[in-house]
């Protein structure tokens, strides 16, 4: 009983000791592309030796951790690994190595859109989508409006979505990743969806939830005077590896030299 | 034994999902055709047609309610053949989904079977009515029904699991699984009855080798010729079953982060 006691106001001592909450831990993160090419049954068996394995390496030994509602930049070259990294940490791909803790908060990966179902209406996508991002029925029914407002392409809601526009289709993904906030959000390169007016729009929504201090957000981005004005701290990757880290100033004064060095 | 727990934590936390993207995907399904649901009842009907014509008229086939006997036996086999055939593709047809966002796949597939059940339900309800217009005698071994069903999909969905798994890596798993598919066709007795037509070794193999030539004759046996299933076979088929959704799983949950990597 007394052990107990001990330990439940040891536990709130460090609760207030480490006011700073992680969000995301990243740990010797290693992603690979290897050996997992398509086969075919002809090429299998007309070759006897195996066939080799093209191992690509995109991301190497990467560590960071985010404190909640913090924003982190993420800057490199391409081919450097930060969208890979970014799909790592959506869930989508597999860590060959090292490891990924969100501290059971939710992701989503906002930009490249959720999944859709062509075949089905834009209106059935939002319940689907949402659900896949760890919403209830009963959530998603509540912000339906303001997604369909926010989305603005009319009566095409209720039509396949395998019928709208390459705009459409982004407005669409937009909206119900914006308005369905998770406590992580990931951003890969800063929006240019639609047309200017919904630029603005979203870039303002943007601004609003990035803005949210429980929020934790990562950007990838190539401009640095965007995340110079966003971020609390920028990652520098190069190769798969992290080059620096630290305040964005810094990290991206060192950026900017190197590639215009 | 982690795999099972988690597998079933998944689905309480996505049967929701299932349910709801079967459901829209059958709307869809209808929403763009003339006589939208009707095709659900029109299609199995006209192929219980082909097949009694062909049968009865060109091969003098003599079984007892003929009709109904393809009728039940084209009803298991297609959802079988549906359940192969969509889920060999299955992840690749979801590409969509499955480069953005994080699903277990499993809950694709269970989505699918979930429209695929539905389209028999349909096809078995027309079943009952055909056996009311030929005045089949009601007998208490049609109960057995749902006794059948759980080891047809069992069955059906750890065949499933393993195909959309292989499927992913190799291109030309479809052909297989086409040329595969259409010989358990014929040897399955959709229109004739092994137990009868076949002596020996073969129908001992076929009957109880075949999952489906097993579950459609059990089937027929208990709805048609009042006699009760065979025990010993259905609960042999359903442990399979079990344990090909094991594995299926299993292989699942190791893999599944990569297969958007392929695609």
């Amino acid at each position: 009983m007394l052990k107990k006691r001990k330990e439940a106001k040891k536990n709130i001592e460090n609760g207030n000791e480490q006011e700073k909450k992680i969000a995301v831990t990243v740990k010797d993160l290693h992603i690979a592309y290897k050996g997992l090419q398509k086969i075919s049954i002809r090429s299998h068996l007309l070759k006897l030796k195996p066939i080799k394995k093209d191992v690509f390496e995109a991301v190497r030994g990467v560590s960071f951790e985010i404190e909640e509602g913090k924003i982190l930049g993420v800057i490199g070259r391409n081919g450097s690994g930060k969208s890979t990294m970014l799909r790592a940490i959506a869930g989508i791909f597999s860590a060959d190595k090292g490891r990924i803790d969100l501290h059971h908060n939710t992701v989503s990966l906002l930009s490249i859109g959720v999944g859709f179902n062509k075949k089905l209406t834009g209106y059935e996508n939002i319940y689907l989508s949402g659900m896949l991002l760890g919403f209830s029925e009963e959530e998603i029914k509540k912000k339906e409006k303001e997604i369909i407002e926010f989305a603005d392409i009319g009566d095409f809601i209720y039509k396949p979505v395998k019928m709208y526009s390459s705009g459409m289709y982004s407005k669409l993904a937009f909206a119900i990743t914006a308005i369905l906030e998770t406590d992580i959000m990931l951003i890969d390169e800063v929006l240019s969806v639609g047309d200017t007016q919904f630029k603005k729009k979203s870039y303002d929504k943007m601004r609003e939830l990035i803005s949210d201090d429980k929020r934790t957000v990562i950007i990838v981005s190539h401009s640095t005077p965007t995340l110079l004005e966003l971020c609390d701290e920028v990652l520098w990757l190069d190769s798969g590896k992290v080059k620096m880290q630290g305040d964005p100033k810094t990290v991206l004064d060192a950026y900017e030299k190197e590639m215009n060095g | 034994m982690l795999s099972m727990k988690l597998f079933f934590s998944n689905i309480k936390k996505y049967y929701r999902y299932a349910i709801r993207s079967a459901k829209a995907e059958l709307k869809s399904e209808i929403s763009e055709s003339y006589l939208n649901w009707l095709w659900w009842i029109i299609e199995p009907l006209s192929f219980m047609l082909i097949y009694t014509f062909v049968f009865t008229v060109v091969f003098h086939s003599s079984e007892t309610y003929f009709s109904i006997f393809v009728f039940i036996g084209l009803t298991c086999w297609e959802f079988f053949n549906r359940m192969i055939t969509g889920s060999v593709r299955l992840i690749a047809n979801n590409r969509d989904l499955v480069t953005k966002v994080y699903i277990p796949k499993y809950i694709l597939l269970l989505s699918k079977s979930f429209t695929y059940l539905f389209k028999m339900f349909i096809s078995f309800a027309l079943a009952i009515l055909l056996m009311v217009f030929y005045q089949v005698p009601f007998s208490p071994t049609m109960f057995y029904f749902f006794l059948i069903l759980p080891v047809l999909y069992v069955v059906s969905f750890g065949f499933g699991l393993l195909l959309m798994h292989f499927g992913v890596f190799i291109d030309d798993l479809k052909n297989l699984t086409n040329i595969g598919l259409r010989l358990v066709f014929y040897l399955s007795g959709v229109f004739y009855n092994i137990g009868d037509r076949l002596k020996g070794t073969l129908k001992y193999v076929l009957l109880r080798g075949n999952p489906i030539a097993f579950v459609m004759s059990e089937m027929r046996k208990v709805m048609l010729y009042a006699t009760g299933p065979s025990f010993e076979g259905l609960i042999i088929w359903f442990v399979i079953g079990i344990i090909l959704c094991v594995i299926g799983i299993h292989i699942i949950h190791k893999n599944e982060n990569s297969y958007a990597k392929v695609i």
